[in-house]
């Protein structure tokens, strides 16, 4: 019983951080849980829905249904189950079964957003971007301060090569949130990666804000050093007043890098704050 | 004790105490009952866009500072031109009010658990207690409380510090407010009080949601149209070098 | 709880956290003024004296919670240290005489 306390906790832990541990989840389902659910009291359908999130996500589809079926008990009518079972058909590959059902309900309810949103991640898993971007631009016509959905679009057009579009979705995401020094971040890549003067110049003031949010983000400090530069390169009739303050930028952020591998030389904290630039 | 009115002890068991109770329990059961009976409002996808158009322009108005200038006056012209997205015509939907039937039901189903017990229980209780002196406030307190604390007794040199049944009903249903969140959490229906007073905005003028969007579209676009573009990163590099 | 922040002056606060803050401080706060409320009502405490030990309870109520929260390091839980005390006294207070009138009756009138 004591266990089966401490693996509520754990499991409560997960879905406040957002953290997407489905391997442990479903380990802890299958350690305590799954003889426990009559206990779960309050929590139970909650726990329920995280379990079948995370069971097709490890595509263990026996225990999806099994949560499935408990929570059709109890809400034989409700659209949100409905969604999980289209999740789990996805996960199994069934994408026509799961579109029919999200069809349905959007039919039914046209202000469902998750079903949309769940019709958007098939067609990206059927590697129809173009039809998703056109289902995604839809769905935020009607949802516009959905912040995933804005940070889902950008990453459909990065994969399309569209960075003026991707930037516009990433100068979305840092409207609602300004103070998110990944977002800067990723502004300042995309606008990297775009190339010309003006965006480097653009790319090279962000990644300072990077860093200014976050002093350890290394990739800012690298960003700067690449941007400074191609600037330096691309332009041939910069005045000298202008180049002398570049090359100085240059220099000072090689020199920051170069101290803070000094600092911290050792693999497992290169690794940490690699992680932590995943968005 | 400066008890100079003695009271009958059986008073305390029989009118005091039952007050109390009758009226927590009854705002436990309201909370239930509204529960029950709340239906799930129905949403229109234009309403629900309208809400969020008007959080996506809040957002730009507020933290415009955080992107390049171009992208900022983009934006703005897609909110305010001519037929951008602030100066969409919407139908009243004031009008609708009345005709749409889900409206009624749900003003009827406010009055039944907001208004209704009220009068019933006031009124009960008003009829079962009445004229009794149940207890008094340990503060003494000038003449002018009489009318409030000594509802339903005319004891014209009875100290203002005794309050009555009635008076003691009506401290409960508004002093017991805060033991509510206690118990039920914040966001509860039994705070009779304060629906009281969002009803009176109701029929006052418009309900919580922003029925016509007319008048946030506006403010909106006023607040857009008056914002002046301050890039916040202009100097960054200078200031981040100078460390 | 708290958050990010920036070695400038300028700090940022995350909004969900400090309502989030605010709301189990309030909730604590009632709590004290209905537990204040019956004391003082078993105490049999009459007059000022009542609104005195009110005071008591509220002011001693937020010097615990600022040294729960560190002398130092409230400003990250906290934006004001005023508001904190200050904030909705008026509604504590009623819930305190509502206690406070309640427990005297029934201990100290029959």
């Amino acid at each position: 019983m004591g266990n089966f306390k401490k693996d509520l906790e754990q499991l409560k832990r997960y879905r406040e951080n957002n953290d997407r541990k489905s391997r442990e989840v479903v380990q802890l389902w299958e350690n305590s849980i799954s003889v426990n659910i009559e206990n779960l009291g309050k929590e139970k359908h909650i726990v329920l829905e995280q379990v079948c999130i995370a069971a097709a996500d490890t595509f263990r589809l026996n225990i999806a249904q099994r949560c499935i079926q408990e929570l059709y008990r109890d809400f034989p009518n409700s659209s949100r189950v409905r969604v999980l079972e289209s999740m789990v058909y996805e996960a199994d590959e069934n994408y026509p079964k799961a579109l029919q059902i999200l069809n349905d309900i959007i039919k039914h309810d046209n202000t469902n957003s998750a079903a949309k949103k769940r019709k958007i991640a098939i067609f990206k898993a059927l590697g129809r971007y173009p039809e998703a971007i056109k289902e995604l631009t839809e769905y935020l016509k009607t949802f516009m301060a959905d912040v995933e959905a804005w940070q889902e679009l950008s990453e459909l057009y990065l994969n399309e090569h569209d960075y003026s579009k991707a930037a516009f979705c990433v100068e979305e995401l840092i409207l609602h949130n300004p103070h998110n020094h990944l977002l800067h971040q990723r502004y300042a890549d995309i606008k990297y990666t775009h190339g010309g003067i003006e965006n480097l110049e653009i790319a090279k003031t962000y990644y300072y804000q990077t860093l200014k949010l976050n002093p350890k983000n290394i990739r800012a400090l690298f960003g700067i050093y690449l941007t400074t530069t191609a600037l330096l390169n691309s332009q041939k009739n910069m005045p000298q007043k202008k180049k002398d303050s570049a090359q100085k930028a240059a220099e000072w952020s090689i020199k920051q890098i170069k101290k803070r591998y000094a600092e911290e030389n050792n693999v497992d904290h290169i690794q940490k704050s690699l992680a932590a630039l995943e968005i | 004790m400066t008890a100079d009115l003695i009271v009958d002890p059986q008073i305390r068991f029989w009118v005091f105490l039952p007050i109390v109770i009758i009226t927590f329990l009854v705002g436990i059961l309201r909370h239930y009952v509204s529960m029950l009976l709340s239906s799930q409002k129905k949403v229109e996808v234009q309403q629900l866009a309208d809400s969020q158009l008007i959080l996506r322009a809040r957002a730009l108005r507020e933290n415009c500072g955080y992107i390049p200038k171009n992208s900022f006056l983009i934006r703005r012209q897609a909110f305010n031109k001519e037929d951008g997205y602030l100066m969409q015509k919407r139908p009243p939907v004031t009008q609708n009010m009345m005709t749409d039937p889900s409206m009624m039901t749900d003003m009827l189903k406010g009055n039944l658990t907001n208004v209704l017990p009220m009068i019933i229980i006031g009124g009960w209780i008003n009829w079962m207690f009445s004229g009794f002196i149940t207890t008094k406030v340990p503060f003494p307190l000038t003449l002018r409380f009489k009318s409030m604390l000594q509802r339903g007794i005319e004891l014209s040199h009875l100290d203002a510090s005794w309050v009555s049944s009635a008076s003691w009903y009506f401290l409960n249903v508004f002093g017991l407010r805060s033991i509510y969140t206690l118990v039920l959490g914040e966001n509860n229906a039994a705070d009779q009080s304060r629906q009281m007073q969002e009803q009176m905005q109701m029929t006052g003028a418009a309900s919580v949601m922003p029925a016509d969007p007319k008048v946030p579209f506006k403010a909106e676009w006023e607040g857009l149209e008056i914002v002046e573009h301050q890039w916040k990163l202009a100097d960054i590099e200078k200031e981040m070098l100078q460390e | 709880m708290s958050n990010k922040t920036k070695n400038e002056p300028v700090i940022a606060y995350s909004e969900l956290a400090i309502r989030n803050n605010l709301s189990i401080v309030e909730y604590c706060r009632t709590s004290l003024a209905a537990v204040s409320g019956c004391t003082a009502g078993v105490l049999g405490l009459t007059g000022s004296y009542g609104a005195i030990f009110f005071i008591l309870a509220v002011t001693s109520f937020w010097l615990m919670l600022l040294c729960k929260a560190g002398v130092d390091s409230w400003k990250k839980f906290f934006i004001s240290r005023k508001s904190l005390l200050l904030n909705g006294l008026f509604g504590h207070f009623f819930t305190y005489i509502l206690c406070w009138t309640f427990i005297y009756g029934m201990v100290h009138v029959y």
